[in-house]
């Protein structure tokens, strides 16, 4: 597997559960060594450098806990001390923001207070490249909306930013590339315009009279699921519409509803193209 | 030491400083109680021990209970304050290491710089200090036990006897990290050393008893810890097993270095 991420860029990685995102990141941090090869990342080797990698980054766990009695000041302080960061006014800053009690034993902090102490202590000490493994995960939408903003700031101030997620929305609003995997191995890596113009997307159209359209569309390039009743016909589409609204423009469409397609249709489509290059 | 491990130990050391005082308390007022009634239940003692078996003395380290030394050492020294240190010796290794693996600690502190060697070297200093900590409160709650009853318990044997479990529980801290190199899960890790803990106790038993099995008792490091109230600490054995505790802890941060941190 070969990924570049470069300063200033929001990389997102996606796959479904045990496709291999965690065990990928883990063997970048050195918590997992590979069976066989190497891992590299900024050029140097996962295992022989491990600690020198890790004083570049910052990494966001995807089960973030630090055991029940230490608090996240106490944490984010031990993090500092590790990494030779005096004071912890950033570590500060962005708790006011995210309103995280850094007082309060981490044992004692709901899911999503917790992962708010998480996102501190990986960003705390602006890191070259920012690791995140499912990083919303517990928070409710307005801490949702503002680790947003904090990874476009991140990637302002020139941060690399390699996102693992479910979450098509948040990877759609964030990202600039994608990664798509699944069992160990790279299927895709695409511009997130592009990805999600290759998703299927389901499609339902409601003309002003009958007429029988589906023969019409079942006949076009990367159309499916032609289904017609009445004045209503639902159609999946692969890639874009164009060609679908090109074909209804002899008739009188009443109404058009496109679905946004989920993460995972955007992964089906990917893993049927894999399967057909088979 | 680097300020890395420092910053380690001292986290390590505030999160364990109600263990300290857990352990401590009751062991120190066990030892001081045992202590503060000597004087009272001397004689009765003395006329029990004429009539134990010498083998049994033997394999409890019992010459004679003429003073309260002895008696300390008999009913404290020789069986419960060596096996309690020891057990909490590898509870304290393994908060460090395979409690922080089960509670995702250890991935957050991975993310930054510092080796798993270190992290190790850490968790091993710090249960060093906690052992000894535990020691001095026991040791102050036996002085004052013995102060308060008139026991008149000499303060150099005494501090000598407290002295000397310390290496031999160390030396379970160092089998804790070993078995941490095989095993994440706390209860396995301390499962594990603390049935050896409990086998070399009772091989060095066994060996005492029985002049024809003392051969066994080179295995357990029970055999070197002796009798330092009555003979004072022997500086070979002391070391020597301080020794051991160190190389076991260097092994085991060996092989924790080499093995995978599963999810």
């Amino acid at each position: 597997m070969t990924l570049s991420v470069v300063a200033g860029e929001v990389f997102g990685f996606l796959g479904p559960n045990g496709a291999g995102k965690t065990t990928t990141i883990r063997t970048l941090l050195d918590l997992l060594h590979p069976t066989s090869g190497s891992a590299r990342l900024f050029g140097l080797d996962s295992r022989r450098d491990s600690v020198a990698i890790r004083a570049r980054l910052g990494n966001l766990p995807g089960d973030f806990g630090n055991g029940p009695t230490a608090s996240g000041r106490e944490l984010i302080s031990l993090l500092a001390s590790l990494r030779g960061v005096a004071g912890l006014g950033r570590a500060e800053e962005l708790a006011e923001r995210f309103r995280a009690d850094l007082d309060r034993p981490l044992g004692q902090l709901s899911r999503g207070n917790r992962q708010k102490i998480g996102l501190i202590s990986a960003t705390f000490h602006e890191p070259e490249l920012l690791i995140l493994d499912e990083p919303t995960s517990g928070l409710d939408p307005l801490m949702q909306e503002e680790f947003l903003a904090l990874v476009a700031e991140e990637r302002e101030r020139g941060c690399a930013v390699f996102l693992s997620s479910h979450e098509l929305d948040e990877v759609e609003r964030v990202c600039d590339r994608v990664a798509i995997v699944r069992g160990g191995r790279l299927i895709a890596i695409e511009r997130i315009a592009d990805l999600l113009g290759k998703a299927r997307r389901k499609l339902t159209i409601e003309l002003a009279e009958e007429a029988d359209v589906a023969a019409e569309l079942r006949a076009l390039p990367g159309v499916s699921d032609v289904e017609s009743r009445g004045r209503r016909t639902t159609l999946t589409v692969a890639g874009d519409i164009d060609q679908v609204v090109k074909a209804l423009a002899a008739h009188h469409v009443t109404d058009l509803e496109a679905t946004h397609p989920s993460l995972e249709e955007v992964f089906l489509t990917y893993y049927r193209e894999g399967e057909e290059e088979r | 030491m680097s300020a890395q491990v420092a910053a380690l130990v001292a986290t390590h050391l505030s999160d364990r400083r109600r263990s300290v005082l857990a352990w401590g308390l009751p062991l120190g007022l066990m030892s001081g109680f045992v202590v503060a009634i000597f004087p009272s239940v001397e004689d009765s003692i003395r006329k029990a021990v004429n009539g134990y078996p010498s083998g049994l003395k033997e394999a409890f380290g019992i010459s004679q209970l003429t003073n309260v030394e002895q008696y300390l050492q008999a009913e404290m020294l020789s069986l419960i304050v060596p096996l309690a240190l020891g057990y909490l010796a590898v509870r304290a290794v393994a908060s460090g290491l395979s409690g922080a693996a089960e509670s995702g600690r250890l991935d957050v502190l991975l993310s930054a710089p510092v080796s798993r060697r270190r992290l190790c070297a850490a968790g091993f200093l710090a249960t060093a200090i906690e052992l000894a900590a535990v020691l001095v409160v026991t040791g102050l709650l036996t002085a004052a036990g013995s102060v308060l009853s008139g026991a008149g318990l000499s303060a150099g044997p005494a501090a000598a006897g407290f002295a000397n479990v310390w290496p031999l529980a160390l030396l379970f801290a160092g089998l804790g990290i070993v078995v941490t190199g095989f095993s994440l899960r706390t209860t396995i890790v301390t499962g594990a050393v603390a049935g050896v803990l409990v086998a070399m106790y009772v091989i060095d038993l066994v060996g005492r008893l029985d002049a024809g099995l003392s051969g066994v008792r080179y295995v357990s490091v029970f055999k070197y810890y002796g009798n330092a109230i009555e003979n004072g600490i022997e500086p070979l054995a002391f070391c020597g097993v301080t020794a051991a505790a160190v190389l076991l802890a260097a092994l085991g941060a060996w092989l924790v270095d080499r093995r995978d941190l599963a999810a």
